[in-house]
């Protein structure tokens, strides 16, 4: 019996080991950031985006729809729609510390409830786009985009990493 | 979820609160679990599993030991591969991209890799963890059967993300049997009550002063304002770090757990030896548990000494963080510790009781500027602007912070010591009637705690310093 329950602990442990490598593995896959320079990610993304319907926006833009001041991240690249009856919209910020994560997805949630005040009741197209909006914190690089692409937007923030 | 924060205090606490009591014998350990997994999972969604992995693989290692007894060769090279693995993880987490960036600086390459975020009380929990595991092999506890009595141990909330770094043996008793009580659950909320206090009140407002002045160019900081500055974060990380403590010794109170305390007045220390007895007492305890006396203690030889200290203060900086500013921050005390054990402790005795007291705080404020300050160099310019190299003696700029936050500094310095609490007390010793003191106690402490809640609902996001460890 002794001798069961020696190997049952011996083995468990070394499949937790595994377990847990494999969680490590997955999260640097799916979760990590990277240490590429901003200028690097943000060419990446904008190259990718539909220049016909987005602008990019200015600092002073930045602060205005989310509250947030340019200076104080790593980098800001932020494009909107050149139209005000469209909800489209791609940010991307590095965070000098994590710390400041938290702050920057509070004010995209805000941003997020606001813009669907805006727009709920006459254009539900929009609406639609807000609710799919497809946001991503990969290491200190935060993504956010409303836009009928947003998963394809996504997808090439995640590759450029 | 921050204990500081709206929706702890006024939805996740009391709720746990009232079912923990409503649920009967055993069901309260797994009941707390679960609001302790809840609890982390808040802010830490993917890396709850991470820690869920610790949990198990931890468990299975401690059996393993445990079995292994009769054999030491064998329970060592289990023990050892329990612990190396804790690091391993640890240190991935924590050090692997400063490793990398060092790298790249000194050889001029430029190696790309993954960031990743450091789960939020990893250090913390991983050093539970370990003491579990060395215990065990020590013999000096039995490793817990009940898987979920351990996952309690190592992921209970009031302690979780910043400690204090409870020894197992310490609470092995309390998590089969603790006793809940009226006065204990009064006792706990006073706790907790001037732990939040002392964040939100002092620790904030303190904060903002020296996030102003550290903004500002090192060589534009007079000497006034440079300290003024240092002064500041001296009580910013103070208030902060024991009021999580005390917040952490309160909810363990809550639940019929006892929690040794983390600080003693550490700011009224007459020396650097004395300060690192009251700061941080659950880290120094483990490092002289679990490094400083494996490495042969100070039962050696002189030189063995010196090294054992070293590399335990060299640690306790890494433990800190991985950049080079916290490295420094502790050699910096190792070398001092060195000193006062070895040159100038008895001469230090000698001296003015004030005296030694200006000598702990110069000397720990010097320690803050390491700690705080974002490189080494700029760690050197401040100190610098310390003593004058930065923009002359006195100017507006600190006139200004002193003259408008005179109170804070009154307020905080009293709290340093056992003064402030005293003042409380006196209060409410003042009334004779029992009854009416306890009403005192609770006008006193109500008033705290609406005043608190006050600041905090005016205040932006403000996480405990100690979380980034």
């Amino acid at each position: 019996m002794k001798t069961e329950r020696l190997k049952y602990a011996y083995i468990m442990k070394y499949v937790m080991l595994v377990l847990t490598v494999a969680f490590v593995v997955l999260i640097m896959m799916y979760t990590s950031g990277s240490n590429k320079p901003f200028e690097a990610v943000e060419q990446a993304v904008s190259s990718s985006l539909d220049q016909d319907g987005l602008e990019k926006q200015s600092g002073a833009s930045f602060k205005r729809e989310f509250g947030l001041t340019e200076a104080d991240y790593a980098g800001v690249m932020y494009y909107a729609s050149e139209f005000s009856m469209s909800a489209e919209e791609v940010l991307l910020v590095r965070v000098h510390s994590e710390s400041q994560v938290a702050e920057v997805m509070e004010a995209i949630e805000a941003r997020l409830e606001a813009r669907k005040n805006d727009f709920e009741g006459y254009m539900p197209e929009a609406v639609k786009l807000i609710e799919d909006a497809r946001k991503s914190v990969r290491g200190k690089d935060i993504f956010f985009a409303v836009s009928p692409k947003a998963d394809e937007y996504l997808n090439i923030f995640a590759e450029s990493l | 979820m921050l204990f500081s924060s709206i929706t702890f205090l006024f939805l996740f606490l009391p709720v746990v609160l009232a079912v923990y009591y409503l649920v009967p014998g055993r069901g309260k350990n797994i009941f707390l679990l679960i609001a302790s997994l809840f609890f982390y999972a808040w802010g830490e969604p993917v890396y709850v599993v991470l820690m869920i992995l610790s949990i198990v693989l931890n468990y299975f290692c401690g059996r393993d030991i445990w079995e292994k007894k009769d054999d030491p060769r064998r329970a060592k090279l289990s023990m050892a591969f329990a612990v190396t693995v804790n690091v391993l993880i640890l240190g991935f987490f924590k050090y692997y991209g400063f490793l990398i960036d060092t790298i790249n600086a000194i050889f001029s390459v430029d190696i790309p890799y993954r960031e990743l975020a450091l789960p939020i009380g990893i250090s913390f929990y991983t050093f539970q963890a370990v003491s579990y595991i060395v215990d065990i092999y020590r013999e000096k506890a039995e490793p817990q059967k009940n898987i979920l009595y351990f996952a309690l141990y190592i992921s209970m909330f009031p302690q979780l993300i910043a400690g204090p770094i409870v020894r197992y043996v310490d609470v092995e008793a309390q998590l089969r049997h603790r006793q809940l009580s009226v006065r204990r659950l009064g006792q706990g909320s006073m706790f907790f009550i001037i732990g939040l206090a002392k964040k939100v009140i002092i620790a904030n407002t303190a904060g903002a002063v020296f996030e102003q002045i550290s903004q500002m160019p090192a060589a534009s900081l007079s000497v006034l304002t440079a300290w003024v500055g240092a002064f500041s974060y001296a009580f910013q990380i103070y208030f902060d770090f024991s009021g999580y403590s005390d917040m952490a010794i309160g909810l363990g109170k809550m639940f019929g757990f006892e929690f040794k305390k983390n600080f003693d007045y550490p700011y009224v220390s007459k020396s650097i030896t004395e300060f690192w007895r009251r700061w941080h007492i659950s880290l120094s305890t483990w490092f002289r548990e679990y490094v400083y006396i494996p490495l042969g203690g100070n039962r050696c030889s002189v030189s063995r000494n010196i090294f054992n200290l070293m590399v335990v203060w060299t640690l306790t900086g890494m433990w800190h963080g991985a950049a080079w500013n916290f490295i420094a921050w502790g050699v910096y005390y190792g070398v001092i510790l060195v000193l006062e054990k070895y040159v100038w402790g008895e001469p230090l005795d000698r001296l003015p009781s004030a005296v030694r007291h200006i000598y702990t705080v110069v000397l720990v404020l010097v320690g803050w500027v390491f700690f705080f300050s974002p490189s080494l160099g700029y760690a050197l310019r401040y100190l610098g602007a310390m003593v004058g190299a930065g923009a002359g003696i006195v100017d507006a700029n600190g006139a200004f912070f002193l003259f408008t936050h005179w109170l804070l500094y009154v307020v905080a310095v009293l709290g340093s010591s056992a003064m402030g609490m005293r003042l409380i007390n006196m209060v409410i010793r003042m009334v004779r009637n029992r009854k009416a003191k306890t009403a005192v106690a609770a006008v006193i402490y109500m008033g705290i705690f609406v005043i608190s809640i006050a600041f905090l609902v005016t205040d932006t996001f403000n996480p405990f310093l100690y979380f980034r460890f």
